[in-house]
């Protein structure tokens, strides 16, 4: 089964795996994905940066229900999502591993499968457990 | 009391019962505005301005064909949940701007069973966020309560006092959806449906129309023994640092909201401040938004809401009655008409006519705020006067 991404232009690089994001010459702001203007402060120098690959759990909840379409999976089971805070910006996505988190519980980036489609498993990025809350 | 030329006042407020419904929107909606003429002692042919909103597909500017071809022009307003608040606002600078006597609002929605489905392109997002189920406005509200909560150090049981409360008043009220009360430790031991909010945290799309009528000046006392003024209206959207539906990022640092902004130009605006309202309006999509706005628009401290929920300050006897309809909690989120059903429920409360539970002591200054995606609020300041 070959390994594809949910959206190749989310990400900087897959091995090792990193997020692509925008960072403002401007101001310094940095969003995800990567944005070809900043929403912050207006301006339009902005380049693409990977953003960093450790952060602290910064919001969590647990999805009890299953999402109508457009949402894909081979089977339902309640997942975790979460706000996770990089430093520069504070990213949206999977916590994988439980379902239960801790606030400033620090995580690590990884590739996710969320739904197989053919002969290809289609991953997303999310972020996994690197030890034990602060 | 000597009315000014630019003050606008609400002479007549209907609602329909919300809840589901089986007929058509434009139905629904003509419902409510012939009880709001009713109630303002008009017909049709009197209204010279008038607004609708919605936020599913029919055309609110179309009930001309119901109600009759008049030629007035009518404006129609889609701005999420803040929908009503900005049909409010719509009417009242039509009045001011045209000098205009009487305007009609309306508000209406019959949505689908079950939580709202948006589409992740109308939001300018990769169809990644919804394929990987983000795209979904309870996870939202979780998230948003979750740090909250930690950030003011909350007890999360909070969470349930705001649903007891929300059903309670609607055990009351004759056109709240859901009239069953609910005990705290039901809403806290009830199924979860997006950690820490269980399902009597969140309210429900459903059907449900509302409808006021406005009046310009000195003719407002003509039309209606107690009018009461739209002291104030105020519109705002986010700025950096706020924390919006479907965001796939946020800005660390500051946090601010719409609905900050919203509450303080609309207290500045009317010249009062949160201290001297009297019975308040804010949207509880879930209960963690009523814990959230109550500070957001001044009204409580942040971190102060347990002890003032657990003081009973939030009741009909309390110091600031809130949500005394059942809130969206008990009335359930017909879009297009929620934050007009807010206005409707202050309006009866000041004129001291509450279709529920009626405040003791003749409150004569009142506030709504409504908050919607992505990242709008608009606030009111509504004031009781006499000739």
């Amino acid at each position: 089964m070959t390994v594809q991404v949910v959206d190749e232009t989310l990400f900087h690089s897959l091995d090792p795996v990193l997020l692509r994001g925008s960072a403002c010459a401007s101001c310094g702001a940095h969003v995800f994905p990567a944005m070809g203007s900043c929403p912050m402060c207006t301006g339009t120098d902005v380049a693409d940066v990977a953003l960093p690959a450790e952060g602290r759990v910064w919001s969590w909840t647990t999805q009890h229900f299953e999402p109508k379409p457009p949402f894909r999976t081979d089977s339902f089971a309640p997942f975790s999502i979460g706000y996770v805070d990089l430093g520069p910006v504070i990213v949206e996505g999977w916590l994988v591993g439980r379902t239960q988190w801790t606030i400033g519980e620090p995580v690590r980036l990884v590739l996710a499968h969320a739904w197989t489609e053919g002969d290809a498993s289609i991953h997303t990025f999310a972020f996994e457990s690197a030890g034990a809350a602060r | 009391m000597s009315a000014r030329d630019d003050d606008v006042y609400i002479v007549g407020a209907a609602r329909t019962a919300f809840g589901r419904y089986d007929g058509e929107d434009n139905e629904l909606a003509e419902q409510a505005v012939r009880a709001a003429l009713d109630d303002a002692g008009i017909i049709w042919s009197d209204v010279q301005f008038a607004v609708g909103g919605t936020n599913g597909e029919t055309k609110p500017d179309n009930l001309v064909s119901r109600l009759g071809l008049t030629g007035l022009p009518f404006v129609t307003v889609k701005n999420g949940c803040a929908t009503g608040g900005v049909a409010l606002m719509t009417a009242r600078n039509g009045l001011i701007a045209d000098a205009a006597d009487i305007a009609c609002v309306v508000g209406y929605d019959n949505h689908a069973r079950g939580a709202f489905n948006a589409s992740p392109t109308r939001y300018g997002i990769g169809d990644w966020f919804g394929q990987t189920g983000m795209m979904v406005t309870t996870s939202y509200f979780a998230l948003k309560i979750q740090r909250y909560l930690h950030d003011h150090g909350i007890d999360p049981r909070t969470l349930g006092y705001a649903s007891e409360k929300a059903f309670a008043y609607a055990s009351h009220h004759p056109y709240a959806w859901r009239r069953t009360p609910v005990s705290v430790d039901e809403a806290m031991d009830a199924d979860m449906i997006n950690d820490p909010l269980t399902r009597f945290m969140f309210c429900s799309p459903d059907a449900g129309a509302v409808s006021l009528v406005l009046a310009r000046g000195r003719r407002a006392f003509d039309m209606c023994d107690r009018p009461v003024r739209l002291a104030s209206v105020a519109l705002r959207g986010r700025r950096p640092g706020s924390f919006e539906v479907f965001s796939t990022w946020l800005s660390p640092g500051e946090r601010t909201s719409p609905s900050i902004d919203a509450a303080r130009a609309a207290f500045a605006a009317a010249g009062i401040t949160p201290a001297d309202v009297q019975v308040a309006q804010l949207q509880d999509t879930e209960s963690g938004a009523e814990i959230i706005h109550l500070a957001e628009t001044g009204l409580v401290e942040h971190g102060a809401q347990t002890a003032a929920y657990e003081n009973g300050d939030f009741s009909i006897t309390g110091r600031l009655p809130v949500n005394t309809d059942g809130g969206l909690l008990a009335n359930g989120e017909p879009v297009g008409a929620s934050g007009l059903r807010q206005v409707h429920e202050v309006v009866r409360q000041l004129q001291g006519r509450a279709d529920g539970q009626q405040v003791p002591g003749a409150p004569s200054i009142g506030f709504t705020h409504v908050y919607g995606a992505p990242g709008i609020s608009a606030c009111t300041v509504l004031m009781a006067e006499g000739e």
